[in-house]
């Protein structure tokens, strides 16, 4: 799960990291409003509350300004209210939002802190050595093809859990980013704090690009991105509540619901229902050899009933890009024949102007199979993932 | 002969009485598994589905001798359950938990490490040698006694493999999930080494997936090997979610890597690479 940069801020606060002053605005007024109880003078900073990466590389489509990004720096009282108009209630593109770009609904505004340096810092968890690893970088900017690149100007130190930040550690850092012994104690503060609510909040990432040096030699995190494990969340039920149903899209939500998987990809016109990730994989490999590409896939896991099976085929159905549906099941717990009665119930519900193929295995796959081919519906069924696809491909052709 | 497991392993069940574990229990017991003991903690003293049941791993494993272990406990349980194990000296633990929290796992490995124990999972449909033993949740009557070892990171795609290797009339010698977790406690390299000390296995199925790099490292150690038996690998992953949000993970692997990258480690370690799961059925026809 991930959350804003302002409840990010607010999180890392309580675990005395030192953030800017800040305040969320959900209207133009309420950005003067709050922008004036922070400071009575400007500069200040104002910034789209997106759950996406470089927002001051993004763009605003439907608006005219060139110079209009999702992080905005403000002089003047009186611009206040004209940004926050060209942001909020704006979609925001940015190179990692895709084309779509997010919906701008709440900005945070800040008071602008003066720095004399700015770095990276980031922890994550490390798969490969099975630990917790702190990424430390001289530069801001374009982080990944600097990992690319020069992997070497970047600093890796794998942490031990849940024991506190070796001293030689610090003085690695220290060296690393150019700064005097004097700032040992003021890292470590930073640094061990940063820490604590990483492994306090069941973080599996937490960064911080940029850390600010305030030219009273003071750290601060100027902007944060937190990712929390979804797996421990039961221990943090006032992370939980942070949770932007905005964020997620439509159908995630609905299917996050009936305890289904659902996710999209950048392009494709094939939509799959499997009670599996490696189902899915399966299809969506298959279908890559025929040129053919995957648009969303659902993952309606195990345990369910018929009435589950319904929703997701009604789920899918919405996604517009979708022109074609393969259903991939493997019964064990999970039984076929009640797939194919979900199918049927859906159909009949809703329609289906799109080709639809079923392959099944497993638990029941000869009675599912009977099901579908028996109804009066134009259903197709496969024995193998190869037939599903080349099944599926020709229907579409002649449904076009 | 087969790896890890086989009919001389003397199992136990942590967590015997839940439903799940009951349903799981009676069906491994049905496919030959010695299961020698049960561990719960309010129903000690009795017998369940014919097993006995002890307060205690420690002393399960002194009254029963028994060495490995099968995890039916909750997620957030799952930490304490295999320290238990661990302290009473079980050697091969099995989780088939779904959602450990990461951390969690973390200090788990830490403590396996320093037992120098195997741990299967934390979220895995576990392992099974056909006709002898089954520590896991893999559906009835598909397994066959044969001569192809198989490891997978993904449950259904492990169940795919199976039953091409059925339909080539090759059989398995030992299957394995290793799960698809964040961190995973049992390695690809650590089982394909097993599979090449072992008679049975003739050739390896590996099925890897995006994320992590126990492909990297497996296909390093099969690199190494003097005498290799055939590796037959799939690799697959998705690409391209509109909302990918992980890059600062990227960073440790030097950038993104693609199901490409990972492909063609293993073909340059010599290990044969199929495009789709369909296509195992071709290439076993030729192993055969």
């Amino acid at each position: 799960m991930n959350i804003h940069e302002y409840q990010a801020k607010k999180l890392l606060s309580q675990f005395k990291t030192n953030v800017p002053q800040g305040r969320v605005a959900y209207t133009p007024l309420e950005a003067q409003k709050n922008a004036l109880f922070l400071s009575e003078k400007g500069p200040w900073v104002l910034k789209a509350q997106i759950q996406a990466g470089a927002r001051a590389k993004g763009y605003f489509p439907d608006q005219d300004d060139q110079n209009l990004s999702g992080i905005m720096f403000v002089k003047n009282r009186k611009d206040l209210i004209t940004v926050s108009q060209k942001m909020l209630g704006h979609t925001l593109v940015t190179p990692q939002t895709g084309p779509k770009g997010k919906l701008v609904s709440k900005i945070y505004i800040e008071t602008f802190s003066p720095t004399k340096q700015l770095f990276y810092l980031s922890f994550v968890i490390n798969r490969i050595e099975a630990c917790i690893t702190l990424l430390v970088a001289n530069e801001t900017d374009n982080i990944l093809d600097l990992a690319q690149k020069e992997s070497e100007s970047i600093l890796k130190i794998n942490l031990d859990l849940n024991e506190r930040i070796k001293k030689s550690d610090i003085m690695r850092i220290l060296s690393f980013l150019n700064l005097p012994e004097k700032l040992f104690d003021e890292l470590k503060t930073f640094i061990q704090n940063l820490y604590k609510a990483f492994i306090c909040l069941d973080a599996t990432m937490l960064e911080i690009n940029p850390v600010g040096i305030t030219k009273d030699n003071r750290f601060i995190a100027l902007d944060t991105k937190i990712s929390f494990d979804d797996n421990a969340l039961f221990r943090h039920k006032d992370v939980v509540f942070m949770h932007d149903d905005y964020e997620v899209g439509e159908n995630v939500l609905k299917a996050s619901k009936c305890g289904f998987k659902y996710r999209e990809f950048e392009d494709g016109n094939i939509g799959l229902i499997v009670n599996g990730d490696g189902l899915a994989l399966a299809v969506h490999d298959y279908l890559k050899q025929m040129n053919q590409k995957t648009a969303c896939y659902l993952n309606i896991k195990g345990g369910v009933d018929e009435d589950k099976i319904a929703q997701s085929l009604k789920i899918m159905m919405t996604n517009p890009k979708v022109e074609g549906i393969i259903i991939n099941i493997l019964g064990g717990f999970l039984r076929c024949d009640l797939v194919a009665d979900g199918i049927i119930s859906a159909v009949s519900e809703i329609g289906l102007n799109i080709p639809l193929v079923a392959r099944f295995e497993g638990t029941n796959k000869d009675a599912a199979k009977e099901i579908l081919e028996k109804h009066h519906f134009n259903f197709l069924t496969a024995d193998s993932l190869q037939e599903a696809a080349v099944k599926l491909t020709r229907a579409m052709k002649e449904n076009d | 002969m087969s790896i890890l497991v086989d009919k001389n392993t003397r199992v136990l069940v942590q967590g015997i009485t839940g439903l799940q574990a009951s349903f799981h229990t009676k069906r491994i017991i049905a496919m030959g598994t010695n299961v020698v003991a049960g561990v719960s903690t309010h129903s000690a003293g009795s017998t369940h589905l014919g097993v006995p049941i002890f307060g205690s791993v420690k002393e399960a494993v002194l009254k029963t001798k028994a060495n490995a272990s099968l995890l039916f406990v909750p997620a957030k349980n799952v930490k304490s359950a295999i320290n238990e194990a661990l302290e009473a000296g079980i050697k091969l633990i099995v989780s088939i938990a779904y959602g450990v929290p990461i951390l969690d796992v973390l200090e788990i490995q830490k403590t396996v490490k320093e037992h120098q124990a195997v741990l299967i999972g934390p979220n895995t449909p576990g392992i099974i040698t056909p006709g002898e033993a089954c520590l896991g949740v893999f559906p009835q009557n598909i397994h066959q006694k044969g001569n192809i070892g198989i490891i997978s990171r993904s449950s259904t795609l492990t169940y795919e493999a199976v039953l091409e290797t059925n339909r080539a009339g090759l059989g398995q010698s030992t299957v394995i999930g290793i799960g698809d977790d964040m961190i995973a406690g049992c390695h690809f390299d650590k089982v394909l080494e097993l599979f090449h000390q072992d008679d049975q296995t003739k050739a390896v199925i590996l099925i890897g997936a995006l994320g992590g790099a126990y492909e990297e490292k497996a296909a390093a150690y099969y690199q190494t090997i003097k005498n290799k038996k055939p590796l037959i690998a799939y690799i697959t992953g998705f690409e391209n979610f509109t909302d990918d949000m992980g890059y600062a993970s990227d960073i440790l692997t030097h950038g993104k890597v693609t199901v490409e990258d990972k492909k063609q480690l293993f073909r340059e370690a010599g290990a044969i690479v199929v495009e789709s799961i369909d296509d195992l059925h071709d290439v076993l026809q030729d192993i055969k």
